[in-house]
């Protein structure tokens, strides 16, 4: 199954986020409690954690880059040989926890 | 790099950006407030200059609003340029008297002698935090000769009025609403000051003019898109600064529309709104006009009365509505 990472909220006052690092690279596999993606807020970090095993397949944003609040930031999947849609529309977001700190 | 190379800040960083760049420039230049060094200010406004340019220009002050403001009029007066920071602007009344009755009148008094190059930098606005740390008591200052006061609605005009300020010969005040700090916005990469005293066009229009300033811009901005959807084309002048006033804009823009609503989180008595609508009537005959602003009472912590309280799109909607039903 293919997944959309998005940007995970709510988070008080916080519309847009920019990206701060990735932890993977492209064919990564995160299991659950593993840290995906560090984004910053205006005067915060969110750290995003899977909460499912999932293989990161694009990234969409990279480090320095901008996204809104549940825009997507890279697509996974179960399994690395999947196929890829061309449209996330209909794609279901990866489960994540994350911690604003 | 083109001249037109543009980066994303948020808001507090353009600040940080304006402060680095004229503080290199400028060695006279510091910075007084409470938790500044080390700790970077409330809004992490100031984060890296302590580090940057070291505790004799980047100071912590106690508490006290009007020692820290008459501290920054003499630093100012002799011959260092102060940025006095006040975090909220309802705690700048404790430093009204060394502001206005000395920073705004040395040089006159002193027949140009002394002059008083001082930024108190401050916030206005409601977010939550109830009756004495929610006003905008920005009309207050224009009332005084002397006193120039700047209030930015976007991280570029943050960055380059802030810039503007740290170059003027006499005092400016410097609004940020607490609002706009989650926010951010293109900044351009080349070195840019925006002169005080010049309004931007932020939506071109046909039916009405909005002239508002700093986070009510953005509320100026839904009510213009939802009135779109009507058919109803609003023309948002962001005042920028107001002292001095830029009222060829304004009445550029009323002019060619032919209504003019003002909309301002403060009070409306003897407020922004008052004096631009009473300006613009001198110049434009047959103009349309209606002015919105908080309600007569003090802002609760209480957020459905908060809410309840400031300027929204409902309000602006329903006032630009009623303003055209006039003709």
């Amino acid at each position: 199954m293919i997944y959309k990472l998005v940007v995970p909220g709510p988070i008080e006052d916080v519309e847009e986020v920019r990206v701060l690092e990735w932890h993977g690279a492209s064919g990564r596999a995160f299991e659950a409690g593993d840290l995906i993606v560090e984004l910053e807020t205006y005067k915060a970090i969110v750290e995003v954690r899977a909460a499912q095993h999932g293989i990161l397949r694009a990234l969409l944003c990279a480090a320095g880059e901008w996204q809104k609040v549940g825009l997507p930031l890279a697509v996974m999947s179960d399994d690395g040989a999947e196929a890829l849609p061309d449209s996330l529309a209909a794609v279901a977001e990866l489960p994540v926890e994350f911690e604003v700190s | 790099m083109s001249s037109d190379a543009r980066q994303k800040l948020f808001f507090r960083e353009a600040i940080i950006r304006a402060l680095r760049e004229e503080m290199d420039r400028n060695e006279r230049i510091i910075v007084l407030g409470q938790d500044v060094a080390e700790f970077g200010g409330s809004y992490r406004e100031f984060e890296g200059l302590f580090e940057r340019f070291g505790r004799a220009r980047v100071r912590n002050t106690p508490v006290a609003e009007s020692a820290m403001i008459g501290l920054g009029v003499g630093a100012a007066a002799a011959g260092l340029r102060a940025l006095v920071t006040i975090t909220y602007m309802d705690f700048l009344m404790l430093g009204l008297d060394p502001l206005v009755n000395y920073a705004a009148k040395a040089r006159y008094k002193t027949g140009g002698q002394i002059e008083v190059p001082l930024v108190v930098k401050t916030t206005a606005g409601a977010k939550g935090q109830g009756v004495a740390h929610s006003q905008c008591i920005e009309a207050w200052l224009m009332a005084v000769p002397g006193l120039k006061v700047v209030v930015p609605a976007t991280p570029a005009d943050a960055y380059g009025l802030l810039k503007s300020a740290l170059r003027e010969r006499g005092p400016v005040v410097y609004v940020d609403h607490k609002r706009l700090f989650p926010t951010a916005g293109e900044v351009p990469n080349e070195e840019t000051l925006i002169p005080l005293g010049e309004a931007a066009i932020r939506r071109c229009g046909s039916d009405v003019t909005i002239a508002t300033f700093s986070f009510m811009t953005r509320i100026a901005e839904r009510s213009a898109e939802r009135l779109a959807a009507e058919g109803i084309s609003c023309e948002i002048v962001d005042l920028r600064s107001l002292a001095p006033l830029d009222m060829a804009t304004v009445c550029g823009s009323a002019g060619r529309t032919g209504a003019l609503l003002t909309l301002e989180e403060g009070q409306l008595s003897c407020g922004v709104g008052a004096e631009v609508i009473f300006r613009a009537r001198e110049s434009l005959a047959n103009l349309r006009t209606a002015r919105i602003g908080a309600l007569p009472a003090p802002v609760s912590s209480n957020p459905i009365l908060e809410a309840a309280c400031i300027p929204d799109v409902e309000r602006v909607t329903d006032a630009v509505r009623g303003l055209l039903a006039s003709r």
